[in-house]
């Protein structure tokens, strides 16, 4: 019996103890230069469908799947939304209030403003919040980072 | 003259092997009771992911607190006074500015979003479900590394307790009788499934 609880004791501990609060996520970051989400944001056209690495404090989590997490930028109001594919990253939500460091693809996501309060509509469902149609007020164009790997510190 | 075996050994060797097979299914079965349920009750709760959230329990609490007080205290005191008021005495993780006049401070587990102008104060907290979130944790293999492969060793001795639960008994009730239609059975529904909605 005794060998049986040994290998219990150390597979729980390898998979539950270390990764339940993993730093690492996805794949390993490779860039070695990091892009100012301010420039991102500024100019989306230099960016769109180029892999940049980015770094912010985690201030939103999708509470539902850990599919998408905000980046505040580094100019005071601003945020980008980063998104990964459901269950290849999932994002805890303790990691908000952490810093991160992203890498992955800028893209652009062009709405009407029937489709914005469709995907807005979907996103207050995910965080658990409310929604209100009027804030939605034209078409919109939404800046986001599709990211492959993410490191959050402590 | 071919030596052929006599029917008496033939009955000892097919024994033999079914003797083998039932050892592996039940031992099998044994070793899987564990993962089994993990992934049945975490199967069942994240199959129903639009309608509930299967890791956290969410609360939304809104309040007010009275911003004057508050007004032009420096950031250490600011938090100390915000935290204070909504009793809230875990330590800050660390804090954002959505907006001019508005802050956010994390805590583990609740977010606090103030409205210094107005008082209004949202709190989003969020609770792991207790036992649940861990089930997740493993059944959508969030773990990945070393669990991967953990995982893919109880598919793989999934694959092999069906196998041989197909061989278990012999006549009426095994594979040549009801088994046959059982087994049919559960062939069956996956493929009506697909054409129904493929």
């Amino acid at each position: 019996m005794k060998p049986f609880l040994v290998i219990a004791s150390i597979l729980i501990t390898l998979t539950l103890g270390s990764n339940a609060l993993a730093k690492d996520y996805g794949k390993p970051l490779r860039l070695t230069e990091q892009v100012k989400i301010s420039d991102i944001l500024d100019n989306p056209d230099n960016f769109i469908g180029k892999r940049v690495q980015v770094a912010g404090m985690i201030i939103e989590v999708c509470a539902k799947r850990g599919c998408w997490v905000y980046l505040s930028s580094d100019r005071p109001y601003e945020k980008i939304q980063i998104k990964v594919v459901d269950g290849e990253i999932v994002f805890p939500m303790t990691a908000s209030g952490h810093m991160g460091t992203v890498e992955g693809t800028v893209e652009q996501l062009a709405m009407s403003k029937e489709k914005a309060i469709e995907y807005r509509r979907h996103l207050a469902e995910e965080k658990g919040q409310p929604f209100d149609p009027s804030t939605v007020t034209g078409d919109e164009r939404i800046i986001r980072i599709h990211a492959v790997g993410a490191i959050v510190e402590d | 003259m071919p030596w052929e075996p006599s029917l008496k050994t033939k009955g000892r060797q097919k024994t033999k092997w079914r003797k083998w097979n039932n050892i592996i299914h039940r031992d099998l079965g044994y070793l899987c009771v564990g993962l089994t349920m993990i992934y049945a009750i975490s199967g069942i709760a994240v199959n129903h992911i639009a309608d509930w959230n299967p890791n956290y329990r969410l609360e939304r609490l809104t309040s007010s607190i009275n911003p004057a007080p508050l007004n032009g205290l420096p950031y250490q005191q600011l938090v100390a006074a915000i935290l204070a008021a909504v009793g809230e005495n875990r330590p800050l993780v660390d804090s954002f500015s959505p907006q001019p006049g508005q802050i956010q401070l994390f805590i583990k587990g609740n977010t606090i979003s103030v409205n210094l102008k107005t008082g209004a104060v949202v709190q989003e907290k969020s609770m792991p479900r207790k036992g649940l979130h861990q089930m997740n944790f493993l059944h959508l293999n969030h773990a990945k590394k070393l669990w991967t492969w953990f995982a893919d060793l109880y598919a793989l001795a999934l694959f092999f307790l069906a196998l041989t639960g197909m061989f278990v008994l012999r006549g009426k009730k095994g594979i040549t009788g009801r088994g046959a239609w059982l087994t049919g059975a559960g062939v069956g529904l996956p493929l009506f499934f697909l054409w129904l909605y493929m």
